[in-house]
């Protein structure tokens, strides 16, 4: 642990000496373009977490390299200058795994709350706090009420919103 | 790092012994949970228990529960399917661009005239049929929504808690554990969070934070972040007659002084004006098709 810190730091320090402006995938189904469009070939799909290094900045897209070092264009909106917050997937799961295996867990979960509605913790803790059942079907509904990747972008095309802006 | 910090316990403790004593004996004594040296090591360990973090599947519990509890407190759902998925786009299409964009969200407006938003830690936002009301497009409604998402985000809420005592030893919460001493230690959790989200509020710094936040998440998901000053203005004009108790009035800083770094902020954007703003997409399903205000 301390020497993955002590690495990190020292890659750090290297990327900062050598000028190499870093950015993280924070959007899920991000992918890199050839060219500065949404309507431009696919390259490669970008994961959550990914660290990109910036080619150039064109405002609303830059260019960047992944780390396998193929090189496109990614919307501004979908990286950061920070890396995204990782998750707490498993009991003992304190920087324990990989990023995407506590995301996987992360979508386990969800996945298994959404088939059996309220959750038997959430279930007990209603039953001990006297919650009116009335309320546990409201927050049934809102667990269930979910919202698709697809959805989504099509929300966001129909609004011509971001990468989708003209 | 927890191993470093155990042995840097364990050497300050031996520090401290007197000089006469034979230090083999006292290192023993570290083993034996019942002796002075190893009742400070118990000590040091349990702060170091209690800063672990908790799941996420434990924060989806506290958020459902707290969801069930603030219910009761501000009312149901409002019942219109189709604004609730309207602001469940708004709200998944910033949580997506967010600093922790993998868990699912839900947003829920509740039919309540106190003009609030608050966001249950595991990613159960709410905002008042009070504040959507007063708000004139979708920029808008994304910059409230993005500020709570900067909450979850951070685990603002989980931070702000006397959380230690439930932390120690497993840092998680069954049904079966829901009866025993580990659900009290739940219960008195989920009161102690209700009072910081609803009545003291939480640290400024977290809402700055969030404001922050807010304006970075909606312009990266496209929308114009200085939707985030209307929505302050606005709010500012009703200060004086609105409802104050359990309002983003009581629980927030002063607006002033949130205008004043969220201008700082916006300076960061300087292309914002050509974002998206899209008040007639509000207008239909948020005022049910009414033209929207332009001034107030």
């Amino acid at each position: 642990m301390k020497k993955t810190v002590f690495a990190a730091l020292l890659m750090l320090a290297a990327a900062t000496a050598f000028g190499a402006e870093k950015r993280w995938v924070v959007s899920e189904g991000t992918t890199l373009k050839s060219e500065q469009s949404i309507s431009a070939a696919n390259l490669a799909d970008l994961p959550v977490g990914a660290e990109l290094t910036l080619v150039e900045d064109g405002g609303r897209w830059l260019k960047v390299q992944t780390a396998d070092g193929k090189e496109g264009w990614v919307y501004a909106g979908r990286v950061a200058d920070a890396a995204p917050v990782a998750e707490v997937g498993g009991g003992d799961g304190l920087l324990g795994g990989t990023m995407q295996q506590s995301q996987i867990n992360t979508a386990k979960a969800d996945s298994a709350r959404s088939i059996r509605g309220l959750s038997p913790e959430t279930a007990a803790y209603a039953k001990q706090h006297g919650t009116p059942e009335a309320l546990k079907k409201e927050l049934d509904r809102i667990l269930a009420r979910k919202v698709s990747d697809k959805e989504v972008k099509t929300f966001l095309k129909e609004g011509k919103i971001g990468e989708y802006a003209r | 790092m927890k191993r470093l910090i155990v042995s840097l316990a364990a050497f300050s403790c031996l520090a401290a012994l007197p000089a006469h004593a034979g230090w083999q004996d006292k290192l023993n004594n570290l083993m034996n949970p019942e002796s002075k040296e190893g009742k400070i090591l118990s000590g040091a360990t349990q702060v170091l228990s209690s800063s672990q973090e908790m799941t996420y599947q434990t924060e989806c519990t506290v958020g459902e529960s707290l969801a069930l509890d603030s219910m009761q407190r501000f009312g149901k759902p409002v019942n219109n399917e189709a604004l609730q998925k309207y602001v469940n786009l708004v709200g998944n299409a910033v949580a997506r661009n967010s600093r922790r964009s993998t868990i699912p969200y839900r947003f829920v407006v509740l039919d309540s005239p106190v003009q609030n938003a608050f966001a249950a830690p595991g990613g159960i936002v709410f905002i008042s049929r009070g504040l959507l009301n007063l708000l004139d497009n979708e920029a808008e409604l994304a910059a409230v929504l993005a500020h709570e998402v900067g909450h979850v985000a951070e685990k603002h809420a989980l931070k702000s808690i006397r959380r230690a005592q439930f932390l120690q030893g497993a840092a998680s919460i069954t049904a079966a554990t829901m009866k025993g001493s580990k659900g009290q230690q739940f219960e008195s959790m989920i009161g102690d969070m209700q009072s910081t989200l609803f009545d003291k509020g939480l640290d400024q710094g977290m809402e700055f934070e969030a404001d922050q936040a807010a304006l970075e998440t909606t312009y990266r998901t496209g929308y114009d972040p200085s939707a985030m000053t209307t929505v302050l203005e606005k709010l500012k004009r009703q200060e004086a007659t609105a409802t104050k108790n359990g309002s983003w009035f009581s629980t927030h800083p002063p607006l002033d002084e949130r205008l004043v770094r969220v201008a700082a902020g916006l300076k960061k954007y300087p292309d914002r004006a050509s974002l998206a703003k899209l008040p007639t997409r509000f207008a239909k399903f948020a005022k049910g098709g009414k033209a929207s205000k332009t001034t107030k």
